[in-house]
């Protein structure tokens, strides 16, 4: 006891000891893909779940950040007489940082706390020993499922929340603040860049926070103690563990991908 | 350490516990422990809270690894066994939890269905009859289209008895199974559980408290304490034995062999008082 009680304090250690653990989690889940291949429709029932029941927030927040970011340039372009551009930096904002990070944070938030919450509970009440005891997987029946279902949802709700930003961007830039309809679309296409914003920006950030999201939210619910508390704490470790994920990584991407 | 035994046990033992050891968070929860389940009868693990009654149910099944000793399933080595090894092992084993355990996402057909569906490709008109009939056996035929929060605890209990019989296991172990029934619900559920011992001849392993419920089922009891068995015997008979585990577990004694107070220092020291290390 005495030897393992500064190890428990340390938090240094115990953080580096639950990274090891979840990387050695994700070789497991890894590995039980193919086995999961029979669970095809668990997967398809999980991607409505954590896809299609986030498009509500996912829309109405990216509607909001466009709305925002567009009102805020407008105003500070106007000083320099640029406003033309404003449409364009809305898009480059979003397209490169806003879209898959904010969407991230939200999915972490609705998704990732809700598979915390239901593998812990399953954990409490036995669910998961009973699956071992009925000879079924509970890695390839329920956590692998759940992490394909985010690592395919996150790109495809991102899009839709960058669609969403543009949307407000246009509503506030050209409806409200009378930007030149065809000056907001004109400087967007011109400037924006496929490959580096859209396929780069987009797709494989979102791709990128979708995996550890999805990753940390399954590992929480399968190591959280079967108790009430553990489920709560397991809970706010999702969304804390991935907020200061989805900024790292960020940066790490960002920094190699410019 | 691991003591030497036959590989091939004789026919009427279905589970041979040999030196079973294990310690947990420093704690010894099994000592040496020796065991057989006989084939064909019903066998009570009993023993105060806290003696690792459920820890050897879950060694038998393999979800839990012993430190040493072996456990032979059916003549196999249980420690020795792959995952795959196990999974098959585990399809001829049913395992009756004491929370039911039913999964809450599906209903009471589901759930019966459910290992069906996971490990054959039956028709959906055999799975239907299958579950149907496994339903009926617990009288529950009528609640298969309800969902588990609609239950009450001992109706949860025959559902998932009658997924852990979906496949006509040889071995079931029940984990507390008479745990917070009223005694209609205890009253059904030790029928089901003799009904199934009689009929299938289903060999059975249950973890229970209640003397007097474990009198109307079981053939054969181990008292377990202190990571050993302390006391077995007939049913009827094992109270009055006259050693000092029976005495204070079947006459409800608070103290005895298993001490009132949980390992600790001196008291007076503790509180402070000048003096009390001397």
């Amino acid at each position: 006891m005495n030897v393992r009680e500064p190890q428990r304090n340390n938090v240094v250690t115990q953080s580096l000891a639950q990274i090891g653990a979840c990387g050695l989690f994700l070789l497991t889940l890894l590995a039980a893909i193919p086995r999961s291949f029979r669970y095809v429709r668990e997967t398809i029932r999980q991607l409505w779940f954590v896809g299609a029941m986030s498009l509500t927030i996912i829309m109405v927040c990216g509607l909001f950040v466009g709305m925002v970011l567009m009102l805020q340039l407008y105003h500070v372009l106007s000083i320099f007489g640029g406003t033309s551009a404003s449409g364009m930096v809305v898009a480059l904002s979003v397209y490169r940082e806003l879209g898959p990070v904010v969407t991230a944070l939200l999915f972490a938030g609705r998704a990732g706390t809700s598979i915390t919450a239901e593998i812990g509970l399953m954990r409490a009440t036995d669910q998961i020993d009973a699956m071992e005891m009925m000879a079924v997987d509970p890695i390839a029946y329920v956590a692998t499922p759940r992490f394909l279902a985010g690592l395919i949802a996150m790109p495809l709700l991102c899009c839709v929340f960058c669609a969403m930003a543009i949307f407000g961007g246009h509503l506030v830039g050209v409806t409200w603040l009378g930007i030149d309809n065809g000056t907001f679309w004109s400087n967007m296409t011109a400037v924006v860049d496929v490959h580096t914003d859209i396929v780069n920006g987009v797709l494989f950030k979102s791709l990128a926070f979708g995996a550890v999201v999805s990753l940390i939210a399954v590992f929480q619910g399968f190591t959280t103690p079967p108790t009430s508390e553990g489920v709560a704490y397991a809970t706010t470790r999702t969304v804390v563990a991935s907020s200061i994920a989805i900024l790292a990584l960020d940066f790490v991407l960002t920094a190699f991908l410019m | 350490m691991t003591q030497p035994v036959s590989q091939s046990p004789d026919d009427s033992t279905l589970v041979r516990v040999r030196g079973l050891t294990t310690v947990l968070n420093g704690k010894t929860i099994f000592d040496a422990l020796d065991l057989d389940i006989p084939r064909g009868k019903v066998t009570a693990i009993m023993g105060p809270s806290g003696t690792g009654k459920t820890t050897l149910l879950k060694h038998i099944t393999g979800q839990m690894r012993a430190d040493a000793g072996e456990i032979l399933v059916n003549g196999e080595n249980v420690a020795g066994m792959s995952r795959e090894q196990l999974y098959k092992m585990r399809e001829g084993i049913g395992y009756l939890f004491q929370n039911s355990a039913l999964l809450t996402d599906f209903d009471v057909f589901e759930n019966v269905a459910f290992p069906l569906r996971q490990h054959t490709q039956l028709p959906e008109v055999l799975i239907r009859n299958l579950v149907l009939l496994k339903l009926q056996a617990v009288g529950l035929r009528g609640a298969a289209r309800l969902m588990p929060n609609e239950l009450s605890g001992g109706m949860a209990r025959r559902v998932a008895l009658a997924r852990a019989i979906v496949f006509d296991p040889m071995l079931i172990l029940y984990d507390e199974p008479f745990v917070g029934l009223d005694p209609v619900a205890l009253n059904q559920v030790l029928k089901l559980i003799r009904t199934l011992n009689q009929t299938l001849g289903i060999t059975s392993v249950l973890v229970a408290h209640e003397l007097e419920a474990v009198k109307q089922v079981a053939d054969h009891v181990f008292l377990i304490a202190n990571g050993k068995v302390v006391a077995q015997g007939d049913p009827k008979t094992i109270a009055s034995d006259g050693s000092p585990w029976t005495r204070q577990f079947f006459g409800g004694e608070a103290d005895g062999p298993v001490p009132f107070q949980y390992p600790a220092g001196d008291l007076a020291q503790a509180l402070g008082f000048a003096g009390a290390a001397k």
